[in-house]
């Protein structure tokens, strides 16, 4: 049923998608804390991505452009339900194993302290530590400038160190954000 | 740059990219051992980011040229609405529900749920026309046209709608559509105001599905062959999250 062009396009989407598929997760589940909604929110993506795929000019691209689409896509989707937001304290069950799913105790401990932090300080972290982002391409992604992402960072590492470490160096917190 | 600017600078950026780290921290023990708690902090923080990432599942991928040329997914028809309209646990507790009872069925069935099972099974061989596998999606104004007027709400990323027909069982008008399943079409009966109390399988000749309750009203998905189980579960639990009644 599907012509050599719908074929090409659909091998172009899968072989693009594929790859960067455990970073969409990620970045979704951290984004709205909650694994099951990131699994829809990153289906919805999807959707949308293949829907607009002739505007991906470069495959290369394609991770920032996806990243993009699932940042949007999050927010719709709390636009759209504005659930409630849970306390730390109260976290749903899969909030809970999200957190839980690792058999380390330090990582639990971390993931705990991660999860805790507000998304303006999540996210660059994020941005920062697991996909590899300059501050730069965070800056560009979040559209906030560069100063902006710089301060993000070095409050959310300073807030996840007083969480999880008691000693450790001074670290001025300026307010220039 | 002095240690205060630096430790601001290696807490924003522990890879210490930025212009004149490298000359300040190897002339400060201090600030060098800030950079090393710092690394420390990140490798801690990235194996606690790499959290378990489930199978990938490519969603049902709708065909960009409709026969009209219009491009699928620009339009979409005015009753889309947003998924989740219940709890997740609610739904990951239907789904549970609803594969527990494809698998096991129920040992007994009401009386009111079993007249209104028999219609539907009697329906499903009236229209058997309408399960045909085609990658041509109903025009959007038929499926708005049957649909809107019961239903204000649906996830229609469930898969590719192919036929839409406004149809009587039970005496009711009731929106019947078919999607185009990874194994084969799907029949959805929308039954807005057919109240079931629990899931109940439909099983016959090429019919394979589950009668599930929807809110205040009920939804029948149905495949042809056994294998589309899994499938309509899976499609089941998604209209069980989305479904808004309009009545």
């Amino acid at each position: 049923m599907h012509t050599s062009a719908d074929l090409e396009r659909r091998q172009r989407f899968e072989r693009v998608v594929t790859a960067l598929h455990p970073a969409l997760y990620r970045y979704a589940a951290w984004l709205c804390r909650d694994p099951g909604i990131a699994e829809v929110v990153v289906q919805e993506s999807l959707l949308r991505a293949w829907r607009s795929l002739d505007s991906l000019r470069e495959d290369d691209a394609a991770k920032q452009w996806l990243l993009t689409i699932v940042r949007r896509e999050n927010a719709r989707y709390f636009e759209r339900k504005n659930p409630n937001m849970v306390d730390i304290d109260e976290l749903s069950v899969s909030q809970a194993a999200m957190i839980a799913e690792s058999a380390e105790p330090d990582v639990e401990e971390v993931r705990q302290a991660i999860h805790g932090l507000d998304v303006e300080y999540r996210e660059p972290l994020m941005l920062q530590v697991l996909m590899g982002y300059s501050t730069r391409e965070i800056a560009d992604l979040m559209g906030i400038r560069q100063g902006a992402v710089l301060t993000r960072l070095h409050r959310a590492r300073l807030k996840l160190k007083a969480i999880i470490t008691a000693d450790g160096c001074r670290v001025v917190l300026r307010d220039n954000g | 740059m002095n240690c205060d600017e630096y430790r601001e600078a290696i807490a924003a950026d522990p890879s210490e990219s930025f212009h004149g780290g490298a000359a300040h921290a190897a002339g400060c023990e201090a600030c060098s051992n800030c950079r090393q708690e710092m690394r420390a902090l990140d490798e801690r923080i990235a194996r606690a980011l790499a959290i378990d990432v489930p199978e990938f599942e490519m969603p049902v991928l709708p065909p960009i040229e409709a026969d009209d040329g219009r491009r699928a997914g620009a339009a979409a028809p005015t009753f889309r609405a947003s998924r989740f309209s219940m709890p997740l646990w609610m739904g990951l507790a239907a789904a549970v529900v609803v594969a527990a009872v494809l698998v096991t069925g129920v040992p007994e069935r009401e009386p009111g749920g079993q007249d209104l099972v028999d219609q539907i099974m009697a329906h499903m061989d009236h229209e058997e026309a309408s399960r045909q596998v085609t990658a041509v999606p109903v025009a959007t104004q038929t499926l708005n046209e049957v649909v809107s007027r019961q239903v204000s709400g649906m996830d229609q990323d469930i898969g590719l709608i192919t036929y839409a027909m406004s149809c009587v069982i039970n005496g009711r008008t009731v929106p019947h559509l078919v999607i185009q399943g990874s194994r084969g079409p799907v029949t959805l009966i929308l039954l807005p105001e057919e109240t079931v109390d629990a899931p109940i399988p439909l099983s016959g000749d090429n019919v394979h599905g589950v009668l599930l309750p929807v809110g205040s009203g009920s939804i029948a998905v149905i495949g042809q062959r056994e294998d589309q189980l899994d499938e309509i579960g899976r499609i089941g639990q998604k209209l069980a999250k989305s479904v808004e009644w309009n009545i």
